[in-house]
């Protein structure tokens, strides 16, 4: 099947006993999804939110992906080279996988967002003009769509052709498009976020959106990127080169994304809960009713902040396995709640604790199931990691001499 | 004569003086250490280093540092001076935060930086190595190894053999 020397003779992940896992999750998912939309008792409009829940999810780990390549880039580290090319995957899912996903709420747009509804905008949505208007929220979406593509397919694209050729341009243009896509990332990520997301109560202002969503992105993907090395190292050929640095430099991003994603978000509530203004502090209001108090103030601050902050001081932590498995899960859990207590007000206004949990809970696994397939083929189609990257054996940390050293010394010897 | 404080072997090489501190931490001495003009990648591990107490020091002034800055502005603004700012409770955590972290980063760092001056036992006014001409190659471009002659397995000739057979070319002691 494989056609790169690479992965030939290991036929693709040595994971048969996993294998039917995306086909579980995906029926498993699908069965929960289907009980908490009959359970809920509101229809269409859970399911709705729900695959917008599940949606929003799976971007975060696929703009994360895409960061993660674009800072490798940026930074010319040599860490990251073993993560680089399911980094490279993990962005690529944005389009068309994604899109295909997103179409459900393409069309149930009307159902989730109530400014669509409204047939006279009031002035918190005519001052968003021509962004919430129904045209320009499809327009959005597809320039959203399109940049990622275009972004994530050209990183791969140099990527896979400096396996085959070894050139330094590709290099050159994979920093091309890192450069420009850095600010094209924090643009269009900021859009996705306030366009469906912030968008549910449009009512709403806050300039941190954009960045909290950016940090909680980041901020699961980085375990994510964890485990799936650790389970490429142990069972494929990427074992020769991952190093205890690689996960060491995960360990230290996934702790300073998790101070960074308390500071974005203590900022935004500090600075609304100082302003004292209506229309900034009903989002948070809302958001103290019920069991959702209980979320925000506890789940979320300790959970998503104090417990795997704590944990991720102790240098040792970051590099077993004991530690950022169970971590790594707990980060999956805690960025479910976080993006319940951003979503799901708007549609249970008093408790966290409904059966549309069920059908938002069978949303992700069934996301997470459908980008597995699509990421485990894109895996066994193409070499592991970078084969021919600049850094590749500084990564390994062998020390190859310089060309014009090598060329020298047996000229001199002969 | 003076007493003996350590024996001093010289280095031409990182990667010489790597190898040895590997050889002298197998051998299990414990008073010794390398001093090299530059940070040597792999040393820690060589000499058989463990990770760093200093931080202990940062945790616990940064949590003296958060406690002491909530602690205050409670008593301040709720306890001892009552004023009502426009409507919001007296005490809130989250008005609190700020001054609190800034005084968990002020004693972390106190914390760090006295606890780094409390384990290296500085400042000190003198050290034996420092009367040495030969050391203060350590700052050019040489590399020694320290062994301390307080180490229980120090022995004047079995140390220098090991430091010599590690491809020493020059080894003295160093006078307390």
């Amino acid at each position: 099947m494989s056609t790169n020397p690479h992965s030939a003779g290991r036929s693709g992940l040595e994971l048969s006993k996993f294998r039917n896992l995306p086909v579980i999750l995906i029926v498993a998912g699908a069965i929960g999804a289907g009980l908490g939309v009959a359970a809920s008792g509101k229809g269409v409009t859970q399911f709705a939110f729900s695959w917008l829940l599940a949606f929003m999810f799976a971007l975060s780990l696929c703009m994360g992906g895409l960061f993660l390549v674009i800072v490798h880039h940026l930074f010319d580290a040599s860490w990251s080279v073993p993560t680089r090319r399911l980094c490279e995957h993990l962005a690529c899912l944005l389009a068309p996988t994604m899109l295909i996903l997103f179409l459900p709420i393409a069309i149930l747009a009307k159902t989730i967002y109530p400014w669509m509804r409204l047939t006279n905008p009031d002035h918190a949505v005519q001052s968003k003009y021509p962004l919430f208007t129904t045209p320009g929220y499809y327009i959005a979406s597809a320039i959203l769509f399109g940049i990622w593509w275009l972004y994530s397919n050209r990183l791969r694209y140099w990527s896979l052709r400096q396996d085959e050729t070894g050139s330094a341009d590709c290099t050159r243009r994979m920093r091309f498009f890192a450069a420009s896509g850095v600010v094209l990332f924090a643009l269009t990520l900021t859009l996705a976020a306030i366009l469906w997301m912030k968008g549910l109560m449009s009512e709403w202002y806050s300039t941190m959106y954009g960045v909290t969503y950016f940090a909680a992105s980041i901020w699961v993907t980085l375990p994510t990127v964890y485990v799936i090395t650790l389970i490429l190292q142990r069972t494929t050929v990427l074992g020769n080169l991952v190093k205890e640095k690689t996960y060491y430099m995960l360990g230290s991003l996934f702790l300073a994304f998790t101070v960074f994603w308390a500071y974005v978000n203590f900022s935004q509530y500090f600075i609304i809960w100082n302003a004292n203004m209506p229309e900034e502090t009903f989002w948070y209001v809302l958001r103290e009713k019920g069991t959702w108090d209980v979320v925000g103030k506890y789940i979320i601050i300790f959970g998503h902040f104090f417990i795997p902050f704590v944990m991720l001081l102790r240098i040792d932590f970051k590099l077993k396995l004991a530690t950022m498995l169970p971590l790594a899960a707990w980060a999956w859990a805690m960025h479910f709640v976080d993006l319940e207590f951003q979503i799901m007000p708007a549609v249970h206004p008093n408790t966290i604790l409904t059966p549309g949990l069920l059908s938002d809970l069978g949303c992700v696994l069934l996301f997470t199931g459908v980008l597995m397939i699509v990421f485990i083929r894109s895996l066994n189609r193409h070499p592991l990691y970078p084969l021919k990257d600049p850094r590749i054996a500084e990564a390994m940390d062998v020390y190859v001499p310089p060309a014009a050293e090598v060329s020298v010394t047996p000229q001199g010897a002969k | 004569m003076p007493a003996s404080y350590a024996i001093l072997a010289e280095y031409e090489t990182p990667a010489a003086v790597l190898h040895a501190a590997g050889k002298v931490r197998d051998a299990g001495y414990r008073h010794w250490d390398v001093f090299t003009p530059f940070p040597v990648h792999g040393m820690d591990g060589a000499m058989g280093i463990r990770n760093s107490k200093v931080g202990w020091f940062s945790f616990i002034g940064g949590c003296t540092g958060y406690t002491t800055g909530m602690l205050m502005i409670w008593f301040m603004n709720a306890y001892d001076y009552r004023i009502v700012i426009g409507g919001k409770p007296m005490f809130s955590p989250f008005a609190a935060f700020p001054p609190s972290y800034e005084l968990t980063i002020l004693f972390g760092a106190f914390g760090a930086l006295l606890g780094m001056l409390f384990l290296n036992r500085l400042p000190r006014l003198h050290h034996p190595l420092l009367k040495n001409r030969r050391f203060a190659m350590a700052t050019h471009d040489r590399f020694f190894v320290v062994i301390e002659t307080s180490d229980p397995q120090y022995s004047e000739i079995e140390t220098r053999q090991l430091l010599e057979s590690l491809g020493s070319r020059h080894i003295e002691m160093v006078e307390e």
